[in-house]
């Protein structure tokens, strides 16, 4: 057996498959189990180690040949595998509860797929097209037969695709490098071609548009999968240039340009989200902030290492996950998701308001909650290097907390005859408990995530090191 | 370990009576249950002295190269006297609870609850636990608060209550980015210089005195037992930050400036409680005024100062608040609590008016009419006639309400004599005869000639300049201009032309890149 047969192949065709089932419940149960089951598969099964079931013996092999090209999955991925499957079905369990199963669990399954596909892909550039692919399935994700695209989505194909003829090109004077290291003309083009590619793949100012436009224009929970699929995948496509190519990883002006596009999105998410009236809106603005921060983690590589880096992926996934699902819930409930639409919705939907709130401040870093000690380990590191940049950074988590300050104060603005009920379901409750306890419980104990950190960083074999 | 048995007997106990509610609501022995919880947590605090001073940490955050805080509690002589003020006055509320017909067991485990949560902040060993802490208190009194307004404009009392809190927190964190900067891991013992005065601000913010602000300004709805203990853990829970704070580490050019600020506070605070038309309603000025003096002392170098006046706001405030029912023959209980915050010889306030900075010594002359104001609007409020008289109680009602009020006398004769190193003091006499003599007028002239101010009316417009709402109306209008900014930002990207600006960006920063790499 192959593991690319286990972790990419089967996932997309089961995510094919379950297009054509129309019960809600089946396709999330089928759709989250198996990728429950793979991200347990991917913590316990080695590759390249043959295992014996009684008399049956089987090896998962790591390398999948097509084409020309091959697929490599080896010991080194199978953390990522089981972050990203396990997040997966994170997502997908909880769909029904807000009635999107039918359309996030397979999609988002084969999206899944070939957004694995695109980690093991070699040779590596390849991986710019795979990602294409999953852009192009986020479409139908979002849309339903009758809607019309929104500006939002268009603009997210648009910029999303605009990266790919860049990173391509930048392969190819890529190989121009291996064969004349010391072209500095050469490496000083393919740095501007590779920095303009994921300007767009990563939303970075002015390229950031599309986030909160769809945000506020589609379902809060799609919206958000989408935004914890497609920066998460950049930017580790990223971090895997800067793992492979040396010329890259040793460039003396990498930190600080890391740094300053970082704090520029950390500061510019932080301080826009601080204005919006719509709460859609905030949620993209603090998209924006996070992948901000993972590139200020990026710019600390020589002190911390890739720690930080992956720290940062489980309390985003849950806090994210938490308010797109509560947000989802208000939605549904409101005419939009103004401020003034959503006025006084916290007597009648409790639950959601509260997840809401504290997914938003984990977010924003308030303490207690498990956002809270990365941001501040961040913040201290980024300190020791440069106040300003921490100092901007800070501003950034500030204006993300004013922004939760005001989310509060519109929620809970109702008049006084307005009873407080819970007109919450129960699966939606349940959801909303177990995503605030996990943010809690992260916040009070961040060596939860340990386990899984230890080995996250093999991936990439330089900076993991 | 010793350090969690109260706060374990406390988080027990309200977890108890909490599932005995939810799930036996016809329960009658919840009190026994919520009476042992009192008696053993104030047990609890009193073992400390077995092992003193010592410390209790977690199991540390792990990459310890990341994480480089760990949680952790420290019993010494700065948290002790808190925590013995917070459990007493947690026993207090639950003991005079009969007298207003507060049976709840729900209102008795939210009591309990934040009680714990304030003895996890007095006793916080380092900033990181201590905003931790806060956290907890926060949304404690967010979630209780809110459910017990009404109304868009109480709500959003609360909600900018929960806001400058919130800044304080922040403020707190900052000063740990200071010091990182400065090569120094931010810690009580090695506080950096730069980093004393954004924890002294962030104490001020929390307790409303830095900015003067009071979003609380309508409690009513806010019941007398629950509403003490989340008014004084809340602002007990501030107060501990001060006491941390080393001398040096406010030796700043803006101490002198700081100490006017807080004093005209402080000063508007005391006219304001004097004129308060009963001790509920003027209870915002009480926590601001005895803030103000904690913050004085701090910033004269006498930690152990903010210490005495911190718990004389919690002992003597929480028994006048607790004295709703009254009787003219237990009217010498009152005055007894009185003279805990006047800061005579063996007081535990005694301590109050030392300054370790010569230089600043001087600073207490602005400061002892604050402390006048204070204590003459104790006794006006005392006099006041109360909710409920005693008299028409039954015995066991009036007997479990006097123990109840007595358990905060024992606590401050406890904290004069044997509080924390150096207590049983002379103190400044003379400022306390001084202050004594002030009172005694201030007493006689608000009795014969002052009106008390009716509930919610406005202050006028010294309290507009003083509540800087001015400012705060500086910063709306600076909000509504950035916000337009950023509309006018935002239209020009996302509207139709939203992609060719980008791109138009796109090759200026191209252009300049290049042309930086010739």
């Amino acid at each position: 057996m192959n593991a690319s047969t286990l972790w990419i192949f089967l996932p997309i065709l089961t995510g094919a498959l379950l297009l054509f089932l129309r019960n809600q419940r089946w396709v999330a149960f089928v759709a989250g189990g198996l990728s429950f089951l793979l991200a347990l598969t991917a913590w316990l099964l080695p590759i390249e180690t043959t295992l014996a079931l009684g008399s049956y013996a089987f090896k998962l092999s790591s390398t999948f040949e097509i084409l020309g090209r091959r697929l490599i999955l080896t010991t080194n991925e199978q953390p990522i595998l089981t972050l990203i499957y396990g997040a997966a079905a994170f997502w997908f369990i909880a769909s029904p509860s807000v009635d999107k199963a039918h359309r996030l669990a397979p999609l988002g399954l084969v999206q899944v797929g070939v957004l694995v596909a695109a980690l093991a892909v070699e040779p590596f550039l390849y991986a710019a097209l795979l990602i294409e692919v999953a852009v192009l399935l986020t479409t139908p994700l979002l849309l339903s037969g009758r809607d019309k695209p929104g500006r939002g989505l268009l603009r997210f194909i648009t910029f999303q695709t605009l990266a790919m003829p860049f990173i391509l090109f930048t392969g190819w004077l890529l190989r121009g490098i291996e064969a004349d290291p010391g072209a500095s003309a050469l490496i000083r083009q393919a740095a501007i071609l590779l920095a303009t590619g994921f300007v767009f793949l990563l939303a970075v100012f002015p390229f950031h548009t599309w986030i909160p436009l769809l945000s506020e224009e589609t379902s809060p929970y799609l919206t958000g999968f989408v935004l914890w699929v497609f920066p998460t995948s950049a930017l580790l496509f990223a971090t895997g240039f800067v793992d492979r190519y040396a010329w890259i990883r040793t460039a003396p002006q990498l930190p600080q340009i890391l740094s300053t596009v970082g704090a520029l999105m950390v500061a510019g998410g932080g301080l826009m989200a601080a204005f919006q009236n719509n709460l859609g809106r905030i949620m993209g603005y603090a998209v924006i902030l996070e992948t901000g921060f993972s590139l200020l983690t990026l710019s600390l590589l020589k002190t911390q290492g890739i720690d930080l880096f992956f720290l940062l992926f489980v309390p985003r996934l849950l806090a994210l996950a938490l308010w797109a699902l509560c947000l989802d819930i208000l939605r549904q409930n409101a005419a939009s998701l103004s401020l003034q639409d959503v006025r006084g919705l916290a007597r009648p939907w409790p639950f959601a308001s509260v997840g809401l709130i504290f997914a938003h401040l984990s977010m924003a870093g308030l303490p207690a909650l498990a956002g809270f000690p990365i941001r501040l380990a961040i913040l201290e590191d980024l300190a020791t290097v440069s106040l300003s940049v921490a100092a901007w950074a800070f501003i950034g988590s500030v204006g993300l907390l004013a922004a939760a300050v005001r989310t509060i104060a519109i929620l809970v603005a109702a008049p006084a005859e307005l009873a407080w009920e819970a007109r919450e379901s129960w699966p939606q409750r349940l959801f909303i408990i177990l995503g605030g306890l996990a943010l809690f419980g992260l916040g009070a104990f961040p060596q939860w995530v340990l386990p899984l950190l230890n080995r996250l960083p093999a991936i990439f074999e330089h900076l993991g090191g | 370990m010793l350090i969690l048995v109260p706060i374990l007997l406390l988080l027990v106990t309200s977890l108890i009576l909490l599932l005995l509610r939810l799930g036996r609501p016809k329960f009658k022995r919840a009190w026994l249950i919520a009476a042992s919880g009192t008696v053993l947590s104030l047990a609890g605090v009193f073992l400390w002295r077995i092992d003193f001073p010592h410390a209790y940490t977690l199991p540390a955050w792990q990459p310890e190269t990341i994480f480089r805080y760990t949680p952790s509690w420290l019993a010494d002589d700065f948290s002790w006297p808190y925590a013995l003020a917070l459990t007493v006055l947690s026993a207090a509320v639950f003991w005079t609870s009969s007298v207003r017909a507060e049976t709840d067991p729900l209102t008795w485990s939210a009591s309990f609850l934040v009680t714990a949560f304030g003895l996890l902040a007095v006793s916080a060993a380092n900033p990181l636990t201590l905003v931790l802490a806060w956290t907890a208190i926060d949304l404690a009194e967010l979630v209780t608060m809110l459910r017990s307004t009404q109304g868009v404009s109480q709500t959003e009392g609360v909600v900018v209550a929960f806001a400058a809190r919130l800044a304080g927190t922040f403020l707190l964190i900052y000063a740990a980015l200071r010091s990182a900067a400065s090569g120094v891991q931010i810690d009580f013992a090695s506080l950096p210089a730069e980093a004393g005065l954004y924890l002294l601000l962030a104490a001020g913010l929390r307790l409303g005195i830095l900015p003067l602000h009071l979003p609380y300004q309508q409690e009513t709805n806010i019941r007398r037992g629950f509403g003490t203990v989340l008014r004084l853990v809340s602002a007990a829970s501030s107060l501990a930050l001060l006491a941390r704070i080393p001398s040096r580490a406010v030796d700043t050019p803006l101490t002198p400036y700081l100490l006017l600020l807080i004093a005209l506070g402080g000063l508007y605070a005391g006219w304001m409680w004097l004129r308060a038309s009963d001790e509920l309603t003027g209870r915002p000025f009480w926590l601001l005024g005895m803030a103000a003096l904690a913050l004085g002392a701090s910033l004269r170098a006498n930690p152990l100062g903010s210490v005495a006046w911190g718990t004389a706001l919690l002992l003597g405030g929480g028994f006048l608040f607790l004295y709703s029912a009254r009787q003219r023959g237990v009217l010498w209980l009152a005055f007894l609590s009185a003279l805990g915050v006047s800061a005579l010889p063996l007081m535990p306030t005694a301590s109050g008016w030392l300054s370790h900075s010569p230089l600043l010594a001087v600073f207490i002359i602005p400061y002892l009419p604050i402390q006048a104001l204070m204590l003459a609007g104790f006794v006006r409020h005392a006099l006041h006639p109360g909710e409920t008289s005693l008299e028409s109680q039954p015995s066991w009602v009036k007997g479990l309400y006097l123990f109840g009020l007595i358990h905060l006398l024992l606590a401050q004769v406890s904290l004069g004599l044997w509080g924390w190193g150096g207590a049983a003091a002379l103190g400044v006499w003379w400022a306390a005869l001084l202050v004594l003599g002030l009172t005694g007028l201030l007493v006689f002239m608000a009795l014969r000639f002052l009106s008390r101010r009716a509930a919610g009316g406005s202050g006028g417009r010294w309290a507009d300049i003083l509540r800087l709402n001015w400012f705060f109306r500086l910063l709306q209008f600076l909000f509504r201009l950035a916000e337009r900014i950023s509309a006018a930002l935002t239209h020009a990207v996302e509207g139709e032309g939203g992609i060719l600006w980008s791109l138009l960006l796109l090759v200026l920063l191209l252009s300049l890149f290049t042309a930086g790499g010739r």
